[in-house]
């Protein structure tokens, strides 16, 4: 028995020895989406990758499986579109900066990799924003929404969404012109993207004369009836700049059990048709609700069937992944297509019109020309209804 | 004082979440001094049983069934199913290192952790599932004198949890598995000397364990409405603790040690502040653990030379 | 005088003699060797000397940069050099002293903060503390040693689980400490970026190689230092408080004071690991000090065998290198996957011939399910194996992947098809001879189908089932870990 364990202790070795010698030249992906057999995309000759950068497993794996899913159909939308041949190589970073890094050198590394969508955090795209500037590759993120990102200190960084000076801000202003209250909670679950936006919050409400009890509570956990038992009668509004649509819809209904009434303004993450629908809520989201465009109606019975459940973190990955597909096709028609010529293209964007409903344009920064902000208000029914838009 | 209630009642509900899932743990502690880290992801495992069994009779807002027959269903399906779970695990991941030092099973333990809550995510997705109970069984049953608000499910929540430790400390002083339970976990090579099946009683104990904890899903399935594949992780956490806190091997214990840590979150997020919450309740277990070094009710261990 | 019986000499037989304990003098050649091969490069190895075998290991990790490597390949050496030395220094309390230390990555956490507080603008804005290494290193090693002291002070009172316990929430109390409490100090979610990287005597380390070498001289410092303690009395002393603490008091052995230092180094080693890490991601978070990270660091120590510093580096680097290096991508993780079944059949088939009838039978049997299966439906095999490569090639038509009406992979079936070879597995470690080696057909080919629909589909989720997979394997077969002793735990 011994001598054999030595035998195969060394095959593995070799094994091993020999992936990684050949990872170097070729580090293809097997999670194409081609589902055919042997690849029957119509024309060979724009052959290309790209990387996706999401929490795909992990605490938030509910926020990265939906960003997958509309990555990739925008993969297999626009090689059907365009003919291109545009794998999608996956890039696991559970959200967390250091796996980031990680997986940005492992694309970097690859030489067939010529852009990348995500990472989805905005401490993420701090901690990779120089290793892509000095590689000279593109990223795209659709979530990453801190305002320094675009600063400077990250060149090769592009974001289709809005930042959160813009909507800190003007959801802090709506509450206090529309809704009035004499005291609220606001809640942070802990991660960047929720702090960041409270910082930007309390101080405006502090101003109003409003009076803030400030909470936090982690993403991990689901129940929240203690912190419902604290809010007095005066608190009518509660502030949720969370990640998590379910943790915001069982808030609601901890609100429903204890009988206070008190309205729920969130952000983002609390976008999901389908998971939060506490009537009278307000939501704002960088992202449009695409199920009321009309012209995006095959989408989103596509999305419908990949993901059921999708909210706001999908669609702005899909118009990501489209720009890059787009860019892609682009510097095809003059050669082979490299990441310089790549991230130019992508500069050069300027689609008519988009999945969010609006063209996509890139300023100077990097930043969504015209990247609107959407309020939402989901009625009795658990409907959503467009309030305003800016 | 409505505070003071309501806080009460939340951090009883939640204590008994916790001491349900600490009560299958310290089983399986006690008797095999095995530090069980896939223990929360079969809390995971059950609570998606229970989703299961409401998408199968209809969905939450279409339920085909009466309500008493639903949960019935659902308790003895979570229970059953995860028990049986458990024991496969037991047989196939543990047993093989029963001999080995305590830490060889701890990493078997994680790799079992790894591959249930991946393969769960690789099944389902990773969109939390929503019970959604509150269709089904209203806000309006319950308790709800003047300022006291109880919703019907924590009170099943709590009275279960009760019933259930009741039962278990039934079976393990009155029964004879109890007795050679009791028997394997203070010296196992004597038990088995006695004529006692350690294999079987072993197994048994993990059944019963890893039943406590499939219902407990169930359950934090009906309370708290989201069901998602890592959600084990912390309840994992959570379980050692109490059990830990409790004192080993005692069942009391760790129903107390769940049921403090329950009461001391609520309290805590209720009266200063949720910031700190979690930094003062692991200030309060160290100061419980420094003041009662085995524990709230453990035994205080004999140093063998 | 003539009539004594003759005393054998001490080169013959180290027999009883005044002033030497025959027992432990005999202590050399009660090993015993593995027979044939093993043996004699075991034995080989072992005259060699340690330090000679440590800068042996030194020069061929020395020689790993100059292989012309890519910047992806240096930083999975990077973080396994890393993880080797958080393994390296949590061995010294679990491993040498017994102790279940699950506060460790609050040490490491530690000392990446304080070398980021010591080093960027987060202090005393605008312009911040900007430290040079030299100096903020030890001293930060320094407060490490003491935080590691006060969190070994509870086991005067507590032992065993419930000191694990304690230093469980001293562990998590850091994270929630550095993500809550002040945060435009220590900059809580948001964390701390623009670190300097290692300065000092005006040079800087900037590049992925550097830090490498960087690590590798700590890594090798540390193992030197504490191989030095473990051939101490203080080694001794550790050992001694892991089987027996009563014992060993009553042997004189301090040991609260044993323990104690158990803990300050661990967090001393744990802080130095730290600082380059910070120094190396030029930014820190909360979420990279999780408790998940520190299941790793265990997963590495034990798997390569607690007790033992090489077994505490091997399972560093492997951990690391299989993990991130091999299986994120999806080729060599296919590499992996039916290289360990090969393997497994090679070591537990035996005699050869059986081997190859199993083998071809797989094929065979491959190939006749897909003609069966294609001549019933056409879209249950059209779609094809979903690796690249050769692989692809070769299994085109031998696997069965079934596309629905819209062209994709039905999830369903590879869920399914995972969930039935589970029960596969499990059926055939229940039978005996020609039953088992029958079931082993349909089983690999379901394997291979599973894994060519549905789990190459998902590299991600699947990286983290294999590395489940194989810690359950792996400790099973081998209990004490790769290079750990075998031992028996008086409990």
């Amino acid at each position: 028995m011994k001598p054999r364990i030595t035998v195969a202790a060394l095959a593995l070795a070799a094994l091993i020895a020999a992936g990684c010698g050949s990872s170097s030249s070729s580090s293809s992906s097997g999670g194409s989406t081609k589902s055919a057999s042997t690849g029957s995309s119509s024309s060979k000759n724009c052959t290309a990758s790209i990387g996706i950068e999401a929490p795909i497993t992990g605490q938030v794996a509910v926020l990265g499986d939906e960003q997958l899913a509309f990555a990739k159909m925008a993969v297999a939308n626009d090689n059907k579109a365009n003919g291109t041949n545009i794998t999608l190589v996956q890039g696991d970073t559970q959200l967390t900066p250091s796996l980031a890094t990680t997986v940005t050198q492992q694309f970097i590394s690859n030489p067939k990799i010529l852009a990348v969508v995500g990472p989805a955090g905005s401490q993420e795209v701090e901690a990779v924003g120089p290793l892509f500037a000095r590689a000279g590759m593109a990223f795209v993120s659709g979530s990453a929404t801190k305002t320094t990102l675009t600063d400077g200190a990250n060149p090769t960084f592009f974001r289709v969404v809005s930042r959160d000076s813009v909507q800190g801000p003007e959801d802090a202003n709506f509450v206090i012109n529309h809704l009035h209250p004499k005291a609220l909670m606001i809640i942070d679950d802990q991660e960047a993207y929720s702090t960041g936006l409270v910082g930007v919050m309390i101080p405006i409400f502090q101003k109003a004369g409003i009076r803030v009890d400030h909470e936090s509570v982690s993403q991990k956990v689901t129940d929240f009836s203690s912190l419902v038992a604290k809010i007095t009668p005066q608190m009518t509004v509660a502030v949720l700049p969370w990640q998590v649509a379910a943790n915001a819809e069982q808030f609601g209904k901890n609100l429903q059990e204890q009988h206070k009434n008190v309205t729920i303004v969130g952000t983002d993450g609390l976008y999901s048709p389908s998971s939060f629908t506490i009537p009278g809520s307000y939501v704002s989201s960088f992202g449009p609700d695409i199920t009321a465009i009309p012209a995006d109606a095959s989408l989103v019975a596509q999305a419908k069937a990949a993901f059921p459940k999708f909210g706001t973190f999908g669609p702005p990955v899909y118009a990501a992944t489209h720009v890059i597909d787009e860019a892609i096709a682009q510097a095809c028609k003059s050669g082979t297509p490299t990441r310089s010529s790549v991230l130019a293209a992508i500069r050069a964007t300027d689609e008519p019109s988009s999945i969010l409903g609006q063209p996509i344009k890139f300023d100077s920064h990097g930043d969504l020309v015209g990247a609107k902000w959407f309020l939402f208000h989901i009625n009795s029914q658990g409907k959503y209804q467009l309030v305003t838009n800016s | 004082m409505r505070l003071f209630i309501q806080e009460l009642v939340n951090g009883l509900t939640q204590g008994s979440v916790y001491a349900l899932i600490a009560l299958g743990y310290s089983m399986v502690y006690g008797i095999l001094k095995l530090l069980n880290f896939a223990h929360g992801d079969l809390y995971m495992v059950g609570a998606f049983v229970g989703y299961f069994v409401i998408q199968w009779f209809g969905g939450a807002n279409h339920l085909a069934v009466p309500v008493p027959v639903l949960l019935l269903v659902m308790f003895l399906l979570a229970g059953g199913g995860v028990g049986a779970l458990g024991v496969v695990i037991e047989r196939f991941a543990y047993r093989p290192l029963r001999n080995a030092p305590r830490i060889a099973p701890l990493i078997t333990a994680l790799g079992v952790s790894f591959f249930l809550e991946n393969t769960a995510l690789l099944f389902f997705g990773g969109s939390y599932r929503i019970y959604n109970t509150s269709s089904f069984i209203s806000f309006s049953t319950g308790i709800h004198i003047g300022v006291l608000n109880v919703d019907i499910v924590r009170i099943m929540v709590i009275v279960l949890s009760v019933a259930l430790m009741i039962a278990l400390q039934l079976i393990v002083h009155r029964t004879r598995l109890g007795r050679q339970m009791r028997a394997v976990a203070a010296d196992r090579e004597a038990a088995e000397m006695l004529g006692i099946d350690v294999d079987f009683t072993i197994a048994a104990t993990f059944f019963l364990g890893s039943a406590l904890a499939g219902i407990s899903g169930v359950m934090a399935g009906l309370v708290y409405n989201s069901v998602w594949n890592y959600m084990g992780f912390t309840a994992g956490l959570y379980a050692f603790t109490a059990a830990v806190v409790g004192g080993i091997g005692s069942i009391s214990g760790a129903v107390l040690g769940g049921l403090l840590i329950g009461l001391a979150q609520s309290f805590i997020t209720g009266y200063v502040s949720s910031l700190y919450t979690d930094l003062i309740v692991f200030g309060i277990l160290i100061a419980v653990m420094l003041v009662r070094p085995s524990g709230l009710l453990g035994r205080v261990q004999l140093q063998k030379v | 005088m003539a009539l004594d019986p003759p005393q054998p000499s001490l080169a013959e037989q180290p027999g009883p003699s005044i002033g030497v304990d025959e027992w432990v003098a005999r202590q050399a050649t009660r090993r015993e060797y593995p027979p044939g091969l093993r043996g004699e490069l075991q034995r080989r190895l072992e005259r060699v000397g340690w330090w000679p075998r440590l800068a042996i290991a030194a020069a061929l990790g020395a020689l790993i940069p100059q292989l012309g490597l890519t910047q992806f390949q240096l930083q999975i050496g990077i973080n396994a050099l890393i993880l080797a030395t958080l393994a390296v220094g949590l061995n010294v309390a679990v491993g040498w002293a017994g102790l279940l230390d699950l506060g460790y990555i609050a040490f490491y956490g530690f000392g990446a903060y304080g070398f980021a507080l010591l080093s960027s603008n987060q202090l005393d804005q605008p312009h911040g503390i900007h430290l040079p290494a030299y100096a903020s290193i030890p001293a930060i090693m320094v407060a490490a040693a003491i935080l590691g002291l006060l969190v070994g002070l509870p086991s005067r009172r507590l032992i065993g689980d419930y000191l694990a316990i304690v230093t469980l929430f001293f562990g998590e109390a850091f994270a929630t400490f550095v993500n809550v409490v002040a945060p435009s100090k220590l900059g809580g979610a948001n964390g701390i970026f623009a670190i300097d990287p290692i300065r000092g005597f005006g040079s800087a380390i900037t590049s992925n190689q550097g830090y490498f070498y960087l690590m590798l001289i700590l890594l090798v410092a540390t193992i030197a230092v504490l191989h030095l303690l473990d051939t101490s009395r203080t080694g001794r002393a550790w050992r001694a408080v892991r089987e027996d603490p009563l014992a060993a008091s009553m042997m004189t052995v301090p040991v609260n004071r044993v323990k104690l230092m158990a803990f300050a180094f661990g967090a001393m080693v744990a802080a130095m690991t730290g600082t380059v890490f910070a120094a190396q991601q030029t930014s820190v978070f909360p979420t990279d000090f999780d408790t998940s990270f520190l299941i790793l660091i265990y997963a590495a120590l034990i798997l390569g065998g607690a007790g033992s510093i090489a077994g505490a580096v091997l399972g560093g680097l492997l951990v690391e290198i299989v993990l991130d290096g091999v299986l994120r991508s999806p080729t060599q993780a296919g590499y992996v996957f039916y290289g360990l079944i090969l393997l497994t059949m090679v070591v537990r088939l035996r005699p050869w011939r059986r081997l190859a009838g199993v083998l071809a039978a797989i094929v065979a049997f491959g190939f006749a399910v897909h003609a069966i299966v294609s001549a019933i439906s056409a879209s249950a095999v059209a779609g094809g194996p979903q690796s690249s490569g050769w692989i692809h090639s070769a299994l085109k038509d031998w696997v069965v992947v079934p596309l629905n009406h819209a062209g994709n992979i039905p999830a369903g079936y590879g869920n399914v098809g995972f969930a039935v070879l589970i029960c596969l597995l499990i059926a055939l470690t229940r039978l005996r001879d020609w039953w088992r080696t029958a079931l082993l057909v349909p089983t690999v080919y379901l394997a291979a189908c599973v894994w060519e629909s549905r789990l190459i589909v998902e590299p991600s989720i699947t990286r983290l089932i294999l590395l489940g997979a194989i810690l359950i394997v792996v400790m099973n077969a081998r209990p004490q870990g790769l290079l750990g002793a075998r031992r028996v735990e008086i409990v």
